[in-house]
């Protein structure tokens, strides 16, 4: 056998040895068994967090965010999952698996608020200020509503000349969570405009056709996509994190009581007060019920909230063993209780009181758990207070007025106009906080319950229009101020709010107080192009005509040179 | 001592031709022996592979009977499952990869061998073969990220002025549109098409330079000697020589592209519905149907997908065995 | 042949009086001739035509039919600068010429425009990486620390590097041995069952390999219940890889002339001797590139690990047990995500991995040159050019010796330098 042949093969075959051997030592030294799981996108941002944050205490925890109906399935095939991340439960008609045939657990992980990410251009900047009700949400998902200025969005937009752009609803490919959620909220809510029911398959819905929608599969490929710059027009349904993380706005979406409400951590706290959690012990232990939220009159509420679940063995059975059981309640405990601080920031929504209280009892459940060290005393959770009431969903901010299904034109606020990540992770409610002010039309001073709350890390942004007569006394910032400071955390620093003056025509920067005049026609940027390829190529033009005329010349003395 | 050759002894009375019996030592006899094993192995390995597949995708198939060829939903678990649109897409999106191949690289071919200097040549050579090397995730990168955004505006512009050919029309597009949306271009099977093509054409190039190199300098030379231009040589000599080459080498690229998964996972919006818009979002091929689908599939859905894949084996099979038939017969194929 | 086309085309450029040499030293001051075929006229008609074509859709695109984007811009005046060539050119050729001008300006933009994509391939994504890999972070860590908001200077590829590593190890162990000793077979045991397997292993080339990956997801994951771990992704390369190796290596073995081997069994060695001795030393460098670009193949697979692999974010030694992620596995989950600095990490990982395959490749070159007949034709170059090399001293040393007699210093001093 030629030598540097049989080198080869030597070498191929002692790396592999030598990485068998390797791995031997660092599994010993831990004190916990690495475990693995898979599931849902959705909550796959607070869920790598809570991964990468309990490295260091030893706890290695493989999570693949493959999607909740994965989630479901690998877990109850093979011996692959320790466990899974769902947004929904098993045995769901048409849009979850059947229950498996190991026994198993839900836990709840954390909330949050499914959002309308979106990528629109008016006057040639980033519009951030889009407010949806449902029907128009479910029209346009349903594709129904195809035009961005389409009668319907215009009258929930009013003074905002949104282009004739096509939309382009971004939904997921793969069996979602997300999906099954949203399409829930549409289905019970809008049946009308939305026919397809509960489905975690959107490409399955008749309504899907992939002229009108995209489809891309997580909910990091749905935002992905909306989050492309050629993609104007697109607007994707994913969790809050998402757009948090790729600086995108969401949209406001209209609840029960007549407002239009952003995502944020006490919007969604406030709604899943009114969440039934089913309490009877047995296989759906802990699931939710969200008809309250959908129609609940508090003007906080974020409609399309939800809880995201764990999906935890209660035997050894696939593979699973007393070491991984260890593992796998220590990383729960751990999300359960200090997971949940970043949840806010994040773009989630920590889990109140009694579901940490009732999900640690069910860690308990866990076969090898450490069940001594599970006590909901030492739970650092920014819900929890003294009397056991939401401290999120009671000093949740009430939105402004400004926000109301009935405001006129020109109550429009600016969000930041970059979309910038410090603004919107400044803090939660930095967008629907927005400070009292009066209109040009002397209506009432607003938002009254919102600033004199302004604890529990949530800064208010208080502001005022320039010209302003009287500033809202209650956002505690005088005329013309610009960030009202917050109590708490951060401040709502670092974000430009700009704000639309009465006359709807001069969008002012409340940090300099510098107002700029908008600029009327949103159909501008295609001609742009156009006319920049035209301008590039007349430059080359002119670069060519002179290389012609002075190519000849040039050439002619270069050869006469030659010769002499 | 390998080979000895025993002679009986022949009865003297007539000349019978002499039985020859081998004998081989022992370490032929192992070398033998192991080189068979592994043969045995090797097949054992691939009728496993080719049997499981078949086994339980016949249990999908006998669910779904003939209607698996004519359905276009996949909802196995609802007993609603068909290739009849994945294998459309699929072949679609070939069709588009090929269409861009062939000429390509029958220029670059042409090139190489025709017009390039030596040192271009062979350096030449060395990128394309490099080129064949990039993993199709790179190439999915670059469709996904680059080439949706430049390709988008062609596709609206050849929409809009050949939109009335069936192939080139967009649904839900406006002729007059203001304010076109570049969505409606992207994840089509054109942009997948033009990646899946760049992926297979330097496949293609190598074997028809292969070809090309081995025309026959006389020829060659006697064209040129009798005063064709070298475009007259390159049709009335390296193309005809080279045919089976090309076509062969085409149809090889046409089988690499059948099964190309990654790349045209990134880039299409999946639809599962006959397409024949090639400009418009939306398409699907078998390979990114399985993509898609292996984590949530049940047992029955795994089967359903089995099922998908190896129809589309089957097809990529029938490809290549033509192929090389083609390619054997002839005339440049029966030297290499 | 192609100094015969270039001789048809040859016109003397200048036409000048030759003056009769007065130095008696002809061979300094003979000047090698220009014997390019390009007339200047053609160069003319191709800037002319170039720039026309660009002036005309020039207006096109401003005036008659607006368009968007470089791409459309291009491919119209590509098409315009075609029409407006051929006409130049048919203006003062005849109908062959023009089409031979216009095929070649055909073929040789072909070519740039494959070559072109290559490039734009490898220079979009390196561009695109070029941010990541400026943290050598990039390199030494894995991404068990950084979360979702962690910035670039936290977390990397390493996981992923050693992945591929340990996955594509795995794939060779089984593929090299068991490839090459049935390509043996099948070129040393001929026979009907020979001819059975070789058809079976030409048939699975055609396998695909996410249907590979399937294959080990149902078998090895779901009924025998072993991890999605990196021993399965290496299974999953191997199935796809094997026939690949065996088809290749066959082709290797079969070019070996029989007149070698022949010789070999006529001196009275064993078949395992043949082989040992004649085969696989015959073939070597080729055996070699067909196994390093098998592996380069095996090493860019992202969709049979795809299924078998799982997804972490750790590092994981181990294949037997836990998820092992690698290169291309990595790139494809991470580009998806909306955030920016996870899609400069995928980008990052893509350019590793085609540093890697550029490597393999790179090496396959430099062995599979290593031919016996290219190593004999280089040894006979580096002979002939030797030759030259004296001969050319000796001439100079003649023509020192012939200028300047008088300066045997210089005469030595000229000698070394020419011959060094």
């Amino acid at each position: 056998m030629p030598s540097r042949l049989r080198g080869l093969v030597v070498t191929a075959v002692l790396a592999t040895v030598a990485c068998l051997g390797l791995t031997s030592a660092p599994a010993m030294a831990d004190a916990y068994t690495p475990i693995t799981g898979e599931g849902s996108s959705w909550a796959a941002n607070a869920i790598d967090d809570w991964r990468a944050s309990v490295v260091n205490a030893g706890i290695k925890v493989n999570f693949a965010a493959a999607g909740s109906v994965a989630g479901l399935t690998g877990f109850a095939q093979g011996n692959s999952d320790d466990f899974a991340a769902s947004d929904i439960p098993y045995g769901v008609k048409d849009t979850s698996p059947d229950p498996p045939g190991r026994a198993f657990a839900y836990i709840p992980d954390v909330a949050g608020g499914t959002a309308l990410m979106y990528n629109l251009t008016v006057a040639g900047k980033r519009f951030t200020n889009l407010k949806l009700s449902g029907p128009t949400i479910a029209g346009i998902f349903a594709g129904s509503i195809t035009r961005w200025n389409d009668p319907k969005i215009a009258a929930e937009n009013p003074g905002v000349a949104l282009p004739p752009l096509k939309v382009t609803p971004v939904v997921r490919s793969d069996g979602s969570g997300s999906t099954a959620q949203f399409s829930l909220w549409m289905a019970k809510q809008f049946g009308s405009v939305w026919k397809c029911g509960q489905i975690s398959f959107f490409t399955q819905c008749g309504s899907y056709k992939a002229t009108t929608h995209q489809a891309k599969s997580g909910d990091n490929g749905v935002a992905g996509f909306v989050a492309q710059a050629g993609n104007a027009g697109s607007i994707g349904y994913v969790e809050y994190s998402y757009a948090l993380q790729s600086g995108f706005p969401v949209a406001k979406v209209l609840n029960k009581a007549g407002f239009y409400t952003l995502p944020t951590a006490s919007n969604v706290a406030v709604a899943l007060l009114k969440a039934k959690i089913t309490m009877t012990p047995g296989p759906t232990y802990l699931t939710q019920n969200l008809d309250g939220v959908y129609v609940d009159p508090d003007p906080r509420n974020y409609p399309i909230s939800s809880y995201s679940y764990f999906v935890v063995p209660t035997q050894l059975q696939n593979g699973f063993t007393n070491p991984k059981g260890k593992t796998l309640s220590a990383f729960v405990r751990y999300a359960l209780c200090d997971g949940q601080q970043k949840a806010p920031t994040l773009g989630y929504s920590p889990l109140p009181i009694n579901l940490v209280q009732a999900g640690l009892n069910q860690v308990k459940r866990i076969p090898g758990a450490e069940t001594a060290a599970i006590d909901i005393k030492k739970c650092n959770n920014p819900t929890f207070s003294a009397d056991g009431t939401n401290t999120l969903a009671k000093n949740a901010l009430y939105p402004d007025l400004c926000d109301k299904s009935t405001a006129k034109a020109g109550c429009v606020y600016g969000t930041p106009s970059n979309g910038s990540k410090s603004a919107s992770t400044g803090g939660q409610g930095d967008q629907n906080s927005v400070g009292a002010k009066p209109t040009g039309t002397g209506s009432t001073t607003t938002s009254t319950g919102s600033a004199t709350t302004g604890g529990a890390g949530t800064p208010v942004v208080g502001g005022a229009a320039p010209g302003a007569t009287t500033a809202g006394a209650a956002s505690g910032a005088g005329a013309g101020a610009a960030a009202g400071a917050g109590a708490g955390a951060g401040t709502g620093s670092g974000g430009q709010v700009s704000i639309l003056n009465p006359d709807g025509k001069t969008s002012c920067d409340p940090d300099t107080g510098q107002c700029t005049q908008l600029a009327a026609s949103p159909a501008e940027l295609p001609l742009d192009h156009v006319s920049a390829v035209s301008r590039w190529a007349v430059w080359l033009m002119i670069g060519l005509l002179l290389c012609l005329i002075l190519a000849p010349p040039a050439l002619v003395l270069s050869s006469r040179k030659a010769k002499s | 001592m390998g080979l000895a050759i025993e002679l009986d002894d022949a009865p003297a009375a007539e000349d019978r031709p002499r039985r020859i019996k081998l004998v081989r030592d022992t370490p032929d006899k192992i070398f033998r022996g192991v080189a068979t094993g592994s043969g045995v192995v090797v097949l054992s390995i691939m009728l496993l592979v080719g049997v499981f597949l078949s086994v339980r995708a016949f249990q999908a198939l006998k669910r779904a009977g003939l209607s698996f060829l004519t359905t276009r939903a996949w909802e196995p678990d609802a007993g609603h499952f068909g290739v009849a649109a994945v294998l459309t897409g699929t072949i679609l999106i070939a069709f588009v990869a090929v269409l861009i191949a062939f000429p390509l690289s029958t220029a670059t071919s042409l090139y190489i061998t025709q017009y390039a200097p030596d040192r271009m040549r062979s350096l030449l050579v060395s990128v394309i073969d490099l080129m064949a090397a990039i993993p199709s995730v790179v190439y999915g990168l670059w469709g996904f990220f680059f080439l949706q955004a430049e390709v988008a505006p062609v596709a609206a512009w050849i929409s809009r002025h050949f939109g009335w050919i069936p192939l080139f029309r967009v649904d839900g597009v406006q002729k007059d549109d203001p304010l076109p949306s570049m969505t409606v271009f992207t994840g089509s099977t054109l942009i997948a098409g033009l990646v899946v093509g760049m992926m297979i054409t330097p496949v293609v190039t190598s074997i028809m330079r292969e070809v090309f190199s081995q025309v026959p300098i006389g020829e060659r030379e006697g064209a040129f000697a009798l005063g064709a231009t070298k475009w007259g040589v390159i049709r009335s000599v390296v193309l005809p020589f080279g045919k089976g080459g090309m076509i062969g080498g085409t149809m090889l690229g046409l089988g690499r592209a059948l099964g190309e998964t990654i790349a045209v996972y990134m880039i299409i919006t999946p639809v599962f519905a006959v397409q024949p818009h090639i400009l418009q979002s939306g398409a699907i091929s078998v390979s990114s149907l399985i993509a898609l689908h292996f984590a949530e599939a049940s047992p029955f859905g795994l089967s359903a997908l089995m099922a998908a894949g190896l129809t589309l084996f089957l097809l990529t099979l029938m490809i290549n065995f033509a192929a090389s038939s083609v390619v054997a017969r002839s005339r440049s194929g029966a030297s290499s | 042949m192609t100094e015969l086309a270039q001789r048809e085309v040859v016109e003397p450029l200048v036409a000048s009086t030759v003056l009769p040499r007065t130095h008696a030293r002809p061979d300094t001051a003979e000047v090698r001739r220009f014997t390019s075929g390009v007339r200047i006229g053609d160069l003319l008609a191709l800037l002319g035509a170039a720039a026309a074509a660009l002036a005309l859709t020039t207006l096109i695109s401003s005036q008659i039919a607006p368009m968007r984007g470089v791409l459309a811009f291009v491919v119209v005046a590509y098409a315009l600068f075609l029409v407006v060539y051929a006409v130049l050119v048919s203006l003062d050729e005849t109908g062959p010429v023009v089409r031979d001008r216009v095929i070649a300006v055909l073929v040789q933009s072909g070519a740039f425009l494959l070559v072109g994509t290559l490039a734009s391939v490898l220079v979009y994504t390196v561009g695109r990486g070029f941010r990541s890999m400026l943290h050598l972070n990039m390199f030494t860590q894995d991404m068990t620390l950084a979360g979702p908001l962690d910035p670039l200077t936290r977390g990397g590829v390493m996981h992923a590097i050693v992945g591929t590593l340990i996955q594509i190890s795995i794939a060779l162990a089984i593929t090299i041995p068991l490839g090459v000793t049935t390509a043996l077979f099948l070129s040393e045991v001929p026979g009907r069952f020979a001819r059975f397997v070789r058809t079976i292993v030409e048939a699975m080339t055609a396998l695909p390999s996410i249907v590979a990956g399937l294959f080990i997801l149902a078998t090895f994951v779901l009924m025998l219940g072993f991890d999605k771990s990196g021993l399965a992704a290496g299974l999953a390369i191997t199935v796809m890889m094997l026939p690949i190796m065996i088809r290749a290596a066959d082709v290797v073995f079969r070019l070996v002339p029989h007149t070698l081997k022949e010789a070999s069994l006529g001196l009275g060695a064993g078949q395992l001797r043949t082989v040992l001795h004649v085969v696989l030393p015959t073939s070597r460098s080729g055996l070699t590139t067909a196994i390093i670009l098998a592996t380069a193949r095996g090493i860019g697979e992202t969709s049979p690990v795809l299924l078998t692999a799982g997804f972490t974010a750790s590092l994981n030694a181990n294949p037997l047990s836990g998820p092992m992620v690698s290169l291309p596995l990595l790139t494809f989950q991470f580009v998806k995500s909306p955030q920016q600095t996870m899609v400069d990490r995928g980008f990052g990982a893509a350019v590793v991995l085609m540093g890697l395959v550029l490597v393999l490749f790179v090496l396959a070159r430099v062995l599979g040159s290593q031919d016996v007949a290219k190593r004999a034709a280089r040894r006979q170059r580096r002979r002939a050019r030797a030759v030259r090399r004296q001969a050319l001293t000796r001439r100079a040393a003649a023509l020192v010796r012939r200028s300047a007699p008088a300066d045997p210093d210089h005469s030595g001093s000229s000698h070394r330098s020419t011959s060094a």
